[in-house]
C-alpha cells in the first residue's frame, strides 16, 4: 500500500481546462489566476466556484479590490452557471474594500481569517490584487508587503485545507514578483488583438504536482461561460469512435472510375488534398465522396467556410444534412482557432459517429482563422489532421489552386505533404476550350494510375473521361497535338491516322 | 410611485409588522430604522459600507420626488447611511404621511436593487430581512 499523499483534482466545471490543467485543479492548492483587465479572470473564478460549492464543500468570494460587487454580481449573473440560490449557502460574499482601502494588509489578513474561522470554507477566492495599489505603502517596498501578505495567506489556507484563488491584476510576466513563487498554481489570462479580431488564449504556467499542457489555449466567452479549447487530440475521447470501416478498408469516392485510378478507393484514415483552380469542380468532388458516404450507410461531417453558404451549397449536402446523415460545421467568424474549429468538427463527429469529414476549402478556412493563428496554418493543419487520423476519419481537403501553369503546386500551405492522397485537377485549352483534366498524383504506399485524364461536370456530377493520348503539354496548359511522326514512333498502329 | 411588486409588499408587510398595532409617526420612523439594519446587516458584508451608501442614497433620491420631505438636506458624497435623519424627518410627519413615504422607500429601494442585480438574486439577499421575525429587537448583525 502505497503511503504518499494522494492528491485529490477537482473538476473545475470548465469545459476544456482539466484537460489543459492535467486532470483537474490539486486540491488545497493556492493559485493565481492572473491576466489584464477584461480578460476573464473574475469569469473564471466564478464558473469555477459555482461548479465546485456545495454544502460539504462552500466558498468565500472576497471582493478586495476590483470591480464593485454590485457590477460583479449584475454582470456575473449574465452566465448560464449563476445560481442564486447557492448564495448565503454554499457561496458567500465577503466585500473587505474598506479594509483594503485604507491599504492596511494585516488588517484585510485578519478579516480574511476571521471569516475563513468562522464559515470554514473548502474554497476561497480573493478578487482582486494588484501590486501597484500597495506600492509605496511600506517603506520595504511594496513586493515585501504583498509577497507577505501572499505568503502568509498560502500558509494559512492549505492548513485551512482550502483550494485558493488570488486573482491579480496587472502583473507584469516579466517583474520577477515573488507572488509567483508562493504560489502553486499559475493560470494566465491574456488577449490577443491582431486588426479587428480578438483572441482569447490562456496559460497554466504553472501547477504544481502535475503536468499540464504547455503553451497558449484559446478559449471563448460564451453565455455558458469559459469554454477552453484544449489542443487538438487531447481533447479527443477515446469512447466516441466512429463507425468506420475496417483498418485496411477503401472507402469509394462515388466518382466512377475514380476509385480504380485511386488503386481501389481511399485508404481508411487518409487524408487527401483536392487541389485544383476556381471552378474545377472541388466542392463537387468532396460532395460526392460525402454521398458515397451516406450511401454505403457511413456517416460524414462537412466543415464549410464560405462566405455565402446558401448561394452555393449543394442539394445533394442540403439532403444529407437534413436527413441527419451529414453535420456541419459552419462557422464564419472571423476570430477562430484551429483548436476551436477543430473541436467543433470532433463533436459533430462524435455525435454522428462519422467516419468521413470533408473541409471546404483550405483557402476560406484561412481566412475564417484569427489573424494570429494565421502564421502557425500550417502546424495547426498538421494537427487537425493528424487529430482527425488518430480517429481513424477518412478527410478530404479542398485547396484552392492559382493555375499557374509553369509550376505544379498543390496547396499554397504546403499541405500537400502533410496529406496522404492527392487529386490535382487543372484547366487546359484544346480547339478553343477549356477542358479539365484530373490526375492523383499520391496515394501513400498504395499502386494509383498515372493518368491524366479528362473529364466533364453535368447534372450527375464529374464524369471522368479519356486520356488525351494525342495531347502534349497538358499540364501547361495550352498542350499542343502531337506531329503524325512522333506518334508513328509511340503507337506505329496508328500511323494511318 | 413605484410598481407594486411581490416582494415591494413584502417590505410592507414587514413594515406593518413592525410598526404593530399603534402606527404613529414615530413607531414607523422606529421601525424604518431597524429594517433598514437589517438590510444593512444583509448587504454591507456583500457589497460593502460604500455600496449600502450608495444604494441608500439613490433610493432617497427616487423616493425623494413624490415625497421631497424625506430628502432633508443636500447628499454629500462622502457622507454615510444618516438613520438619525431619517428618523427625525419620518417622526416630524402625520402618521399617514409617514407610512406612505416609507413604504414607498422600500418599494423604490427594492426596484432599485431588483434592477441591478435582478430579483431572484435580490430576493435571494434580502431573504433575511423579512424572514426576521416581527417582534423582537432589531439584529445587528446577517443571519450564518
Amino acid at each position: 500500500m502505497s503511503t504518499k499523499v494522494n492528491i485529490n483534482r477537482l473538476a473545475t466545471g470548465v469545459p476544456g481546462l482539466d484537460a489543459v490543467l492535467g486532470g483537474g485543479l490539486p486540491e488545497y492548492s493556492f493559485n493565481l489566476i492572473a491576466g489584464p483587465p477584461g480578460s476573464g479572470k473574475t469569469t473564471l473564478a466564478h464558473q469555477m466556484m459555482f461548479a465546485l460549492a456545495s454544502a460539504a464543500r462552500p466558498a468565500l468570494y472576497f471582493t478586495v479590490l476590483g470591480e464593485p460587487p454590485l457590477k460583479m454580481l449584475r454582470y456575473q449573473q449574465q452566465f448560464e452557471f449563476f445560481d442564486s440560490e447557492l448564495i448565503n449557502h454554499s457561496i458567500r460574499f465577503v466585500n473587505l474594500s474598506d479594509d483594503a482601502m485604507a491599504g492596511d494588509l494585516d488588517q484585510v489578513l485578519q478579516r480574511i481569517i476571521d471569516e475563513v474561522a468562522e464559515h470554514n470554507p473548502a474554497l476561497v477566492f480573493v478578487d482582486s490584487f494588484r501590486s501597484a495599489v500597495f506600492a509605496n505603502e511600506t517603506e520595504a517596498g511594496p513586493h515585501r508587503s504583498l509577497q507577505h501578505f501572499v505568503q502568509q495567506l498560502g500558509i494559512l489556507m492549505t492548513s485551512w485545507q482550502a483550494t485558493t484563488f488570488l486573482i491579480g491584476e496587472y502583473f507584469t510576466e516579466t517583474a520577477a514578483n515573488p507572488v509567483f513563487t508562493v504560489a502553486d498554481g499559475l493560470i494566465w489570462l491574456r488577449q490577443s488583438v491582431q486588426r479587428n479580431s480578438m483572441v482569447r488564449k490562456l496559460e497554466i504556467m504553472k501547477m504544481r504536482g502535475q503536468a499540464t499542457l504547455p503553451g497558449l489555449h484559446t478559449f471563448r466567452i460564451g453565455t455558458a461561460g469559459i469554454q477552453v479549447f484544449a489542443p487538438a487530440g487531447k481533447a479527443a475521447t477515446a469512447d466516441a469512435r466512429p463507425m468506420a470501416p475496417p483498418e485496411g478498408a477503401r472507402l469509394k469516392m462515388g466518382v466512377p472510375g475514380l476509385d480504380d485510378m485511386l488503386g481501389g478507393g481511399l485508404p481508411r484514415g487518409y487524408s487527401m488534398l483536392v487541389a485544383g483552380p476556381s471552378g474545377s469542380g472541388k466542392s463537387i468532388l468532396a460532395a460526392a465522396f460525402l454521398a458515397e458516404g451516406a450511401r454505403c450507410g457511413e456517416t460524414g461531417v462537412v466543415a464549410a467556410f464560405e462566405q455565402h453558404p446558401n448561394r452555393s451549397r449543394n442539394r445533394t449536402l442540403i439532403d444529407l444534412i437534413e436527413s441527419g446523415r451529414l453535420g456541419l460545421v459552419d462557422s464564419r467568424a472571423s476570430d477562430l482557432s484551429i483548436d476551436e474549429i477543430l473541436l467543433q468538427i470532433l463533436n459533430e463527429v462524435h455525435r454522428l459517429k462519422a467516419s468521413r469529414v470533408v473541409i471546404d476549402s483550405l483557402s476560406c478556412f484561412e481566412l475564417a482563422l484569427a489573424p494570429t493563428f494565421r502564421d502557425d496554418f500550417r502546424e495547426s493543419l498538421l494537427r487537425l489532421v493528424t487529430a482527425l487520423a488518430g480517429q481513424g476519419i477518412t478527410v478530404l481537403m479542398t485547396s484552392e489552386l492559382e493555375d499557374r501553369y509553369i509550376d505544379l503546386r498543390f496547396s499554397p500551405y504546403g499541405a500537400a505533404f502533410l496529406t496522404d492522397a492527392i487529386i490535382v485537377q487543372r484547366y487546359i485549352e484544346v480547339d478553343s476550350r477549356l477542358l479539365r483534366v484530373l490526375a492523383v498524383v499520391k496515394v501513400r504506399a498504395s499502386a494509383h494510375s498515372n493518368q491524366l485524364r479528362e473529364y466533364s461536370i453535368d447534372a450527375e456530377g464529374i464524369r471522368i473521361g479519356a486520356m488525351l493520348p494525342d495531347q502534349e503539354g497538358l499540364l501547361g496548359g495550352r498542350p499542343t497535338r502531337k506531329r503524325a511522326d512522333d506518334r508513328a514512333v509511340a503507337t506505329p498502329d496508328a500511323s494511318a491516322g | 410611485m413605484p410598481v407594486e411588486t411581490e416582494e415591494g409588499r413584502r417590505f410592507a408587510t414587514a413594515l406593518a409588522h413592525r410598526v404593530g398595532d399603534d402606527p404613529t409617526a414615530a413607531h414607523i420612523a422606529a421601525a424604518m430604522v431597524a429594517i433598514w439594519h437589517d438590510i444593512d446587516a444583509a448587504l454591507t458584508p456583500i457589497v460593502g459600507k460604500g455600496g449600502v451608501a450608495a444604494l441608500y442614497k439613490r433610493t432617497l433620491y427616487l423616493a425623494g420626488t413624490a415625497h421631497p420631505w424625506l430628502v432633508v438636506r443636500r447628499q454629500d458624497l462622502s457622507s454615510g447611511v444618516d438613520l438619525v435623519a431619517l428618523k427625525a424627518v419620518l417622526s416630524q410627519q402625520a402618521s399617514a404621511v409617514a407610512a406612505a413615504g416609507s413604504k414607498d422607500f422600500l418599494q423604490t429601494f427594492h426596484m432599485l436593487l431588483a434592477s441591478l442585480i435582478g430579483p431572484s438574486l435580490t430576493e435571494r439577499l434580502l431573504r433575511s430581512v423579512w424572514a426576521r421575525p416581527p417582534s423582537g429587537p432589531p439584529a445587528q448583525d446577517p443571519s450564518p
